[in-house]
């Protein structure tokens, strides 16, 4: 069974409302997000509401596959083909015919096999490898990304014209972080589903103090990290415990100032939403949790900008030199200041080379 | 006093929303306006065989004017459509593998534009 698609914010509901209303015009569609927002989850729900849900949904991952297999995934080949192709099989074009064909990761699809895409989106013919018959296709494309693909146009790692191909319908999913009010109901969802799965799992729904900390946390890894968070807890059963583990370069989850705004509203999403970045971004170089008067005697631009600089600075730094395999000369050329001064501030910033 | 034309404008750009109604209404066009593809479906739905000619741009969010050109030439295959484009050639070509009536590309000159809707409301009225 596949997921449905869940949430009650303004963008989910829109996405339900395009979803009934271009699901059976088979155009073809480009659905973006962050990794893990439900890209899947939105082109699976296109297919269930359309009039070719009796057919086949057929998935490939343009990033997950070398380039010539790729190739021969999509349009299959003949006996003969290549070496080791001993027999005939049908590529996803052939097996998707009839139903949906959902391109993963098209953002990573080499520019050879964009431009063969191309063509069979024109003309709805495709031939497989090895063979000089060209044969008609009725899939429809629904093409998914993570990638911003006008920026990919502009370095010309993505075609103009295949992504305008694409582009027919756009569903833009939005980061769990900016559409907060559907975390509960994701929580519920997948609780319930890990409940019934393994009925024996003693793991506790999380109460309100839980919930809002679940709530204010900024999920990078979206829906998908949330999913995996719930089905820790079933094993784990200890909320602590999953906190623990959650990735901490967003310290505002223990913020004191987020404390604060949870204790007195009982809102778990606050409503500055996440000016918390803010909070999360000066914390690195001040210690907010003092009281105001340390705090503003603490705060210097000054001083703030050294230590901003700094770590940026390092972070440069050590690019470059990994990049260029420690040759020190190379990569203070790169950087555009003096082998000493890059000495220096390797020393300064404690760079070190990689132990052998 | 022959009853007013009914246009529906579709444009992401509020600004050029704004400018293509004070210049039709003035007109005495009767003009509704929606910001993406969507929200012109939803008008179209509610006020079948209303309009007489339809305008929109072509790269907007959710249904974008492909795609709404696409829906609307096969639900109601009588509206008279003109696409705009400022995104270059490929848009406005699969504008007219859409099937759009006319395909303008920006910037272009409103009085253009109304001389174009007129030929094609004419088309129309001649046809019924």
């Amino acid at each position: 069974m596949s997921t449905p698609l869940i949430g009650v914010s303004k963008s989910i509901l829109k996405i339900k409302e395009l979803i009934k209303h271009v699901a059976n015009t088979c155009l073809n569609v480009l659905i973006t997000g962050e990794t893990g927002v439900g890209k899947e989850v939105v082109a699976q729900s296109l297919y269930t509401e359309s009039a070719r849900s009796s057919k086949n949904f057929v998935k490939i991952n343009c990033a997950a596959l070398p380039e010539t297999l790729l190739e021969s995934e999509l349009y299959g080949y003949e006996k003969g083909a290549f070496t080791g192709a001993h027999k005939k099989r049908p590529g996803k074009f052939q097996t998707a015919d009839k139903g949906v064909l959902f391109l993963d990761e098209i953002g990573d699809m080499p520019l050879a096999l964009q431009s063969k895409m191309l063509h069979v989106l024109q003309s709805g013919e495709f031939s497989p490898l090895g063979s000089d018959q060209e044969f008609k296709t009725d899939v429809w494309v629904i093409a998914a990304t993570n990638h911003n693909l006008e920026e990919s146009m502009a370095k010309k790692t993505f075609r103009e014209d295949l992504f305008y191909r694409l582009n027919i319908i756009k569903i833009e999913i939005p980061p769990l972080r900016e559409r907060k009010e559907d975390i509960p109901s994701l929580i519920e969802y997948y609780f319930r589903l890990y409940k019934s799965e393994y009925p024996d799992n003693l793991g506790s729904r999380p109460d309100s103090d839980v919930l809002a900390k679940l709530c204010n946390y900024p999920w990078p890894g979206n829906v998908r990290q949330l999913q995996n968070c719930i089905k820790k807890q079933m094993i784990l059963n200890s909320w602590e415990k999953i906190f623990e583990e959650l990735p901490k370069e967003h310290p505002e989850i223990n913020s004191p100032l987020l404390n604060e705004n949870q204790q007195n509203g009982s809102s778990y999403y606050t409503n500055n939403g996440f000016s918390n970045d803010r909070t999360r971004i000066i914390s690195e170089f001040v210690d907010l949790s003092t009281s105001s008067d340390k705090l503003f005697e603490d705060i210097s631009l000054k001083k703030i900008k050294k230590l901003a600089s700094d770590k940026v600075e390092k972070e440069v730094i050590t690019f470059v030199l990994e990049k260029v395999g420690w040759n020190r000369s190379r990569a203070s050329k790169i950087l555009k200041i003096s082998y000493k001064t890059l000495l220096y501030k390797m020393n300064e910033f404690e760079v070190h080379p990689p132990v052998k | 006093m022959t009853e007013a034309n009914k246009l529906l404008i579709v444009d992401d750009n509020e600004e050029i929303i704004s400018v293509f109604y004070e210049f039709f209404n003035s007109l005495g066009y009767e003009v509704k306006t929606a910001g993406d593809g969507l929200a012109a479906l939803k008008l179209l739905k509610d006020k079948s065989n209303f309009f007489d000619c339809l305008i929109t741009d072509l790269v907007m969010p959710n249904i974008g004017g492909v795609g709404l050109i696409s829906i609307v030439k096969k639900e109601y295959p009588d509206m008279k459509i003109i696409a705009m484009t400022g995104y270059g050639d490929y848009p406005g070509a699969l504008a007219s593998e859409a099937k759009a009536d006319v395909v303008l590309f920006k910037p272009v000159e409103l009085s253009k534009i109304e001389n174009k809707v007129l030929e094609l409301i004419n088309q129309k009225h001649d046809k019924q």
